[in-house]
């Protein structure tokens, strides 16, 4: 099954009467948009941050700021798109706080060091969670999510270019992770 | 002859056409090792769009409820402005003080002390409220009736419940006084809106 195909079935059906009832503050229907969208929220927030507990605090604050900001939903786009909007902003935000821990540069470093302990082929999900922290957003957010670069930069405040190598830095990187280089 | 780029490669999955992409589409054509580059770079983006969905170790509405209801609560709060309500804001500004700072009680004894005196405090807070005589519609007192009576029947719920729960067993008592606190909390909204519109 296709990422596309699982994504549309995350689409409500009466949305319309769900948002107009968080509108209005109905706790109920809050929950309502939380169970429908709480999966594919984290996972978003899981593959972009570094750890499991920064993703449970992202899936806690993109729901609180559906909960604020649903007056800004016009509803001209699924709902969808507008609550991935919300959590992606939150995950980067997250990401941006937990900068001054750990540089990607500081990560790169360390990893350069240990790269003779690297096995020769490495699992996807290994070789994403390696990859530095702005590397794997952006891929993510592009090869995943669908977001241009266009739309990454303006979320992450920087330019389309930084975004374009960033993403073709992530590649270079899982390509040689993936021991793709050995296959003929 | 010098292969593409990663750059290259990337640039020439996105649709809208950049400078130079006419060559590297031509490139492409006519190079079979960047052509299988080009592959393995869909392919590996096919993989990472079929990854599993990770899902939340757990359930965290809880949290996001209770930090609508503060911030309901703070607004109406606002809106109210003190006067004659003072005692009863300032109680409410407890129960959101306990939601922010209190670390989420990890189980389930912790957890229903900490709704029992949520309720408790909401509970002194209506009768402050009421108390402090402020004058109300129709449809307020519709729609706090419908809320006070559904509170008195979960009352006689949560009275056997609690008569299990002396008897050995109190699961289930959690999600009552849970949905206790949900009621007294909109009916406090339906005091102070209100309270709020009348300007009291
Ligand atoms: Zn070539």
């Amino acid at each position: 099954m296709t990422k596309a195909l699982a994504v549309d079935s995350y689409l409500l059906g009466d949305a319309e009467s769900v948002v107009a009832r968080v509108r209005v503050g109905d706790p109920a229907a809050l929950e309502i948009l939380y169970r429908a969208y709480e999966a594919p929220v984290f996972n978003l927030a899981r593959r972009i941050c570094r750890t499991v507990e920064d993703a449970e605090d992202v899936l806690q604050e993109t729901f609180f700021e559906v909960y604020r900001s649903i007056g800004q939903y016009r509803g001209d786009g699924p709902l969808w798109g507008w609550v991935r909007r919300v959590a992606s902003s939150k995950a980067l935000m997250r990401l941006r706080r937990n900068k001054y821990r750990e540089t990607d540069e500081l990560f790169d470093e360390v990893h350069a060091v240990r790269r003779e302990d690297t096995p020769l082929r490495m699992d996807l999900e290994a070789a994403l969670e390696r990859l530095p922290a702005t590397s794997r957003a952006v891929v993510w957010l592009h090869d995943v999510e669908g977001y241009t670069h266009e739309e990454i930069a303006g979320m992450m405040d920087r330019t389309p270019s930084f975004s374009k190598s960033q993403l073709s830095r992530a590649h270079a990187k899982l390509r040689i992770w993936l021991g793709e280089e050995v296959r003929s | 002859m010098t292969h593409l780029t990663m750059d290259q490669l990337v640039a020439l999955r996105d649709a809208v056409s950049e400078p130079g992409s006419a060559e590297s589409q031509a490139h492409v054509a006519a190079c079979a090792a960047c052509a299988a580059e080009l592959d393995r770079l869909h392919q590996r983006v096919a993989r990472l769009r079929a990854l599993p969905t990770l899902r939340p170790p757990r359930d965290r509405f809880a949290e996001v409820g209770a930090r609508v209801r503060q911030d309901r609560r703070q607004r109406h709060i606002r809106r109210a402005g003190i006067g004659a309500l003072a005692l009863a804001a300032s109680l409410l500004l407890l129960v959101i003080g306990r939601d922010v700072m209190a670390p989420p009680a990890a189980n389930a004894s912790g957890q229903l002390t900490a709704v029992m005196a949520e309720s408790a405090t909401l509970e002194q807070a209506l009768r402050q409220i009421r108390e402090s005589g402020q004058v109300t519609d129709a449809y307020t007192t519709r729609a706090a009736t419908t809320l006070e009576d559904r509170i008195a029947e979960l009352d006689r719920e949560l009275e056997s419940a609690q008569l299990r729960a002396a008897s050995g067993t109190d699961a289930g008592l959690l999600p009552l006084w849970r949905e206790r606190v949900g009621l007294m909390d909109a009916l406090v909204d339906v005091h102070l809106t209100r309270a709020s519109n009348v300007g009291l």
